[in-house]
């Protein structure tokens, strides 16, 4: 009889153990997460296709750079984010040109004058397109700005950046893409 | 085939075509009430449908339909060139998905991680209605079947006699 009592003891301990142990599990995982991080459900799928018009050039269409990785960074002249991380997209530009890596910025939520502007004033050197009624931005998902998505040689999107991205952060995806491509 | 039988069987086959016939205008009514009665909604109608299903995602709980913030307006915008470019809703929702996650829905569908939030107060309901049905039934099974009357405390013949005694002399105490 007493056996069984202490049996019985040890089960209902297990039971309210086993309880806990989920419960902080859960906490645990919630709690590591950083919650400015949105997991973009667009990484690992094929990049969405766009012909933009470019504010100084001939349109771009992203089907026609298949075979080459593309960083598409999403900014606008308003943003002082988007202004942070500029050294990082024309380090990037200068530096993976060369290997065959493109960078488009497309402008959000912005007049084309402004744009202008500040592509001269900041002496932005890669293509820069005007996304006017935001529906690139729309099928990219797209929060805010700056955002950045880099694809790789297939087409596909390998990395998401929410706010303003640093060189090296960059660097490092752009080549992962290139490395995982020449295997 | 008797010849009283004929008419029987006509009087039978008249209520049966009453009874089409009544059907049939009964049928025929619901399909004019369903036709007739629900008008196709507008274009302006539908948009508003389904921008109130999508969760504005840069708002905090607030619906597409209702955000005055400008990424909300361009979704709005988008809805109405998705219809007019012959898209369904479910279609529209589905690209809206595919860009931002479940969470672009004001109600995500109960699948995953996300389905336990609806499940769970259930599961928990069950298990405790469970626990208090076995605990129930091993209390229920611990108790000795008692005969009926076995509360009352035995009494010895010798005891019975001094309390019939004793309820006697109290009833001749009594006034009147």
């Amino acid at each position: 009889m007493r056996q069984r009592t202490a049996r019985r003891r040890a089960q209902l301990l297990a039971g309210v153990v086993a309880a806990v142990a989920v419960i902080v599990a859960f906490l645990v995982t919630g709690l590591g997460r950083d919650p400015s991080v949105i997991a973009s459900p667009l990484v690992g799928r094929a990049a969405p296709n766009f012909t933009l018009a470019q504010l100084n050039g001939p349109p771009v269409t992203l089907s026609r750079l298949r075979g080459q990785v593309v960083v598409i960074n999403f900014w606008a002249s308003w943003c002082a984010e988007c202004h942070v991380e500029q050294e990082a997209l024309d380090r990037a530009w200068q530096q993976f040109q060369d290997s065959g890596v493109v960078v488009i910025g497309v402008n959000f939520e912005d007049t084309t004058g402004a744009a202008r502007s500040y592509v001269r004033t900041a002496d932005v050197r890669y293509p820069v397109v005007e996304d006017p009624a935001s529906h690139t931005a729309l099928a990219y998902g797209l929060r805010g700005v700056p955002e950045t998505f880099v694809v790789n040689q297939s087409g596909r999107i390998v990395a998401h950046v929410i706010g303003a991205v640093s060189a090296s952060a960059l660097a490092s995806e752009i080549n992962s893409a290139l490395i995982a491509s020449a295997r | 085939m008797t010849a009283a039988g004929t008419p029987e069987r006509a009087g039978v086959s008249l209520s049966g075509l009453v009874v089409l016939a009544a059907l049939a205008a009964a049928v025929a009514t619901l399909i004019i009430v369903a036709v007739g009665g629900h008008r196709p909604a507008s274009l302006a109608q539908q948009v508003q449908q389904i921008a109130a299903g999508l969760h504005c995602p840069i708002c905090k709980d607030l619906p597409v339909a209702d955000s005055p913030a400008p990424l909300a307006q361009q979704m709005r915008q988008e809805i109405v060139q998705k219809l007019r470019a012959g898209e369904s809703a479910d279609q529209i929702r589905a690209g809206f998905v595919a860009a931002y996650g479940d969470s672009v829905l004001m109600s995500p569908p109960r699948q995953g991680v996300a389905g336990t939030v609806y499940y769970l107060p259930l599961l928990v309901l069950a298990a405790g209605l469970i626990t208090a049905f076995t605990l129930l039934r091993r209390w229920l099974r611990a108790r000795p079947h008692d005969p009926p009357g076995a509360g009352s405390p035995q009494l010895s013949q010798r005891q019975r006699h001094a309390v019939a005694r004793a309820i006697s002399r109290l009833r001749e105490e009594e006034p009147g």
